[in-house]
């Protein structure tokens, strides 16, 4: 238990270290996932009144959901772009703060998503959450990948808004290692 | 200093409100410009249409929808219920929705080809509305319905060049909707259409890797330096998004 403190902590505590507009590589392993997810959301974004957009290419936006209902985190400020649950021909019924795209292939419709969703509040900033670009690299040739990332990230950053990439550290490449690099501003390696 | 190629300050601009347009479009478009919007079913040309007649009337220019293919009433029932639509502005008579068949109906035209004084008399009582009515943006969706009644390719032409004289002349800025089939070459069913409008809009389907996406390219457009790049097309009840279609990828085939 102490862990997950330390890690709910540390994350919080970075990211509140980092100046307005960041964009930031999260390295971390899949055994600190929800602990990240925790700190990111719960002590960092609440702290800073933030609205959230968290685009899930890894596991389905409900599963998610269910996981922020246990921790008794508010979803009032928190939207989902969903890029697995169509493919995964997951529950027909849908969150009314997630929205679909069809797959993770479609990473232009995931930017439209993004953008649709921080239009919809004009008073907040927001962050944005990639989870993961590991999954996404499963998907999408390296290539297309860093073109989605360094368009989304510095629009984002033209905007205003934070950006942080999850890197789930089993699964990293040189390719993604270095991708990361060229388009964020900082990196935080996740317990180390 | 040497002068810059193209100056974009020479036009006024007649600011779509649709922002990635604009933008491609380096601040709107020239007002005035007769601009074709081509594209295959269910690519978006009604959703953009619409948008650009609300955007303009919520900023105080007049705006009408002529509508050829389908009644104004079921059009509405299918639009996308835009978050900034307010009903206010058609009581108000800022937007106004017109179905061409009853235009047709009070001038007599009963026939299926229109002859070259119909044809005229046409064009001319749509510069009457428009006068008539102040309106600055205009829609007829589609110019393609009412070349399929005039039918031979001089008429055409002479209804588009009266039409579009008479409307830029105005101050009027025009969206004409053309219907083409997604393996068609050219972006109008008769070829007239796209050589006498001042713009191009082209909206399209791509596929790629088994994805459909729909895409916007603004092809040509008198009177401003603009992108020519393809982008990625989202109806949304915000409003229609772009965002630059990614080259990265292995294209399948065009759209």
């Amino acid at each position: 238990m102490a862990v997950e403190v330390s890690i709910t902590s540390e994350i919080a505590e970075k990211l509140r270290a980092l100046p307005d507009s960041s964009a930031v590589a999260l390295h971390l392993k899949s055994d600190q996932y929800f602990d990240a997810i925790q700190g990111m959301l719960d002590r960092f974004a609440m702290k800073k009144d933030l609205e959230v957009v968290y685009v899930t290419s890894t596991i389905p936006s409900q599963s998610i959901i269910n996981a922020l209902e246990v921790l008794e985190i508010p979803m009032d400020h928190i939207w989902f772009v969903d890029c697995v649950s169509q493919i995964m021909m997951s529950q027909a019924k849908r969150h009314p703060h997630a929205i679909i795209v069809e797959s993770p292939t479609m990473l232009e419709n995931i930017m439209l998503k993004v953008e649709f969703l921080i239009r919809g509040h004009p008073d907040r900033n927001a962050l944005v959450v990639l989870d993961s670009i590991n999954s996404l690299a499963i998907h999408n040739n390296t290539k297309i990948l860093s073109e989605f990332l360094h368009i989304l990230v510095n629009h984002l950053r033209s905007r205003g808004a934070y950006t942080v990439i999850f890197s789930m550290r089993e699964y990293e490449t040189d390719e993604i290692r270095n991708m990361l690099v060229l388009v964020s501003d900082d990196s935080i390696e996740l317990g180390k | 200093m040497p002068a810059p190629e193209h100056s974009d300050d020479e036009r006024e601009r007649c600011v779509t409100g649709i922002d990635a347009i604009d933008h491609i479009l380096n601040g709107g478009v020239p007002r005035g410009n007769t601009v074709l919007i081509s594209g295959s079913v269910g690519t978006g040309k009604t959703s953009i249409c619409i948008e650009f007649l609300v955007r303009g009337a919520l900023n105080g220019e007049n705006s009408l929808y002529l509508s050829v293919t389908e009644p104004t009433d079921k059009l509405l029932m299918n639009v996308i219920p835009f978050d900034f639509f307010d009903d206010k502005l058609v009581r108000q008579g800022k937007l106004q929705f017109v179905d061409l068949p009853k235009i047709y109906d009070k001038l007599g035209i009963d026939k299926e080809d229109l002859d070259f004084d119909q044809t005229r008399l046409l064009a001319d009582t749509i510069a009457g509305i428009v006068e008539e009515q102040k309106i600055r943006r205009l829609v007829l969706d589609s110019v393609t319905s009412v070349c399929y009644r005039i039918r031979e390719q001089e008429r055409i032409r002479d209804f588009l060049l009266r039409l579009g004289t008479v409307l830029s002349a105005k101050g009027c800025t025009t969206l004409l909707v053309s219907e083409i089939r997604s393996s068609e070459d050219g972006y109008s069913q008769w070829g007239v259409e796209e050589a006498l409008a001042d713009g191009v809009i082209v909206t399209g389907n791509l596929e790629r890797r088994g994805d459909l996406l729909r895409t916007l390219q603004i092809v040509k457009m008198r009177g401003t330096t603009h992108s020519r790049a393809k982008y990625v097309l989202d109806l949304t009840t915000s409003g229609v998004l772009l965002v630059p279609l990614l080259k990265g990828g292995s294209v399948a085939s065009g759209g």
